[in-house]
């Protein structure tokens, strides 16, 4: 029987990387802007973390020129959406551990 | 990974959650738009076998034009984008539902189901919206506009009181609730 903790993917579990995927998951894409300012990061920390998550197939990024600029979309992958799902509820299942580990 | 640390994370990846949901915009525009055009259904209800039925072959495509629209603007201004598909299906079915629903009613001489099938659709096409929004609200006041319409049919009103009843609360409260939720989403300055 293996702990439930072996379940969490390194890849996501990580607080921005987990927002990412969580801002991603109800949206059809993002772009780089709008990510940045929910999840109130630098540039250089957002295209890291971006990075990570594409080479993990999580997300995946285009840029396109729109409007005489330069525009980032970012798109969750539906191995990023099952990666989201499964880390979720394996966070809520290991809470739930923890807490009914308290009981009297 | 500890207690506090998964609490924390699960905690701001819901915030992200939300914080999106609400920058894809409320579904202001949507009810309006779906509460107009069933009202001036319900209006025609009767009419629904007459030329003037003909009303939807146009209501209907610009309806979900302007849904599609208003869906692509929002998208482009505010860096995240929602798929405005659900909106139009829905707009769509709800319209085609509610003619059918007319259409049947008057082949099968059912006047109850002529004037009140569209209704019922209505109902149906809110709680959709309700489901694609998240909006407890929406839920709310369809169910609510549903029940209405089955108190409206237990008193056995004449098919002008309840076309006129059913037109004022379905009207009124939609087209309330959808500016109300515009108008929300406007910063107070």
């Amino acid at each position: 029987m293996t702990h439930p903790s072996s379940a969490l993917d390194d890849t996501i579990h990580q607080r921005v990387r987990l927002g990412i995927l969580a801002v991603l998951s109800e949206s059809r894409r993002a772009d780089f802007g709008y990510l940045q300012d929910v999840l109130e990061v630098t540039a250089g920390n957002l295209s890291q973390h971006l990075a990570i998550l594409e080479d993990a197939g999580h997300v995946q990024i285009t840029k396109a020129f729109e409007d005489k600029r330069s525009r980032t979309w970012v798109t969750v992958t539906r191995k990023g959406r099952a990666a989201l799902a499964t880390e979720v509820a394996t966070m809520h299942a290991l809470l739930d551990g923890i807490g009914s580990g308290q009981r009297p | 990974m500890n207690a506090d640390e998964a609490r924390e994370s699960l905690a701001f990846s819901e915030y992200a959650r939300k914080r999106a949901r609400d920058d894809m915009g409320r579904p202001w525009l949507a009810l309006v738009l779906l509460a107009s055009l069933s009202v001036v259904s319900l209006s025609l209800t009767d009419a629904a076998t007459s030329p003037t039925a003909l009303f939807w072959v146009f209501a209907g495509p610009l309806g979900a034009g302007a849904i599609a629209l208003y869906a692509y603007r929002r998208n482009r201004s505010s860096g995240i984008e929602s798929s405005p598909l659900a909106y139009v299906a829905i707009t769509l079915g709800l319209l085609i539902l509610a003619y059918t629903a007319g259409k049947i009613g008057f082949a099968f001489q059912v006047p109850a189901a002529a004037r009140f099938g569209p209704a019922f659709v209505a109902a149906a096409g809110y709680f959709a919206l309700a489901w694609i929004e998240r909006s407890w609200m929406v839920a709310t006041i369809s169910f609510a506009l549903l029940a209405v319409t089955v108190v409206i049919i237990g008193f056995d009103l004449s098919s002008q009181q309840s076309k006129a009843l059913v037109f004022g609360l379905y009207g009124i409260t939609l087209l309330a609730v959808g500016f109300s939720l515009r108008v929300a989403r406007k910063p107070v300055l």
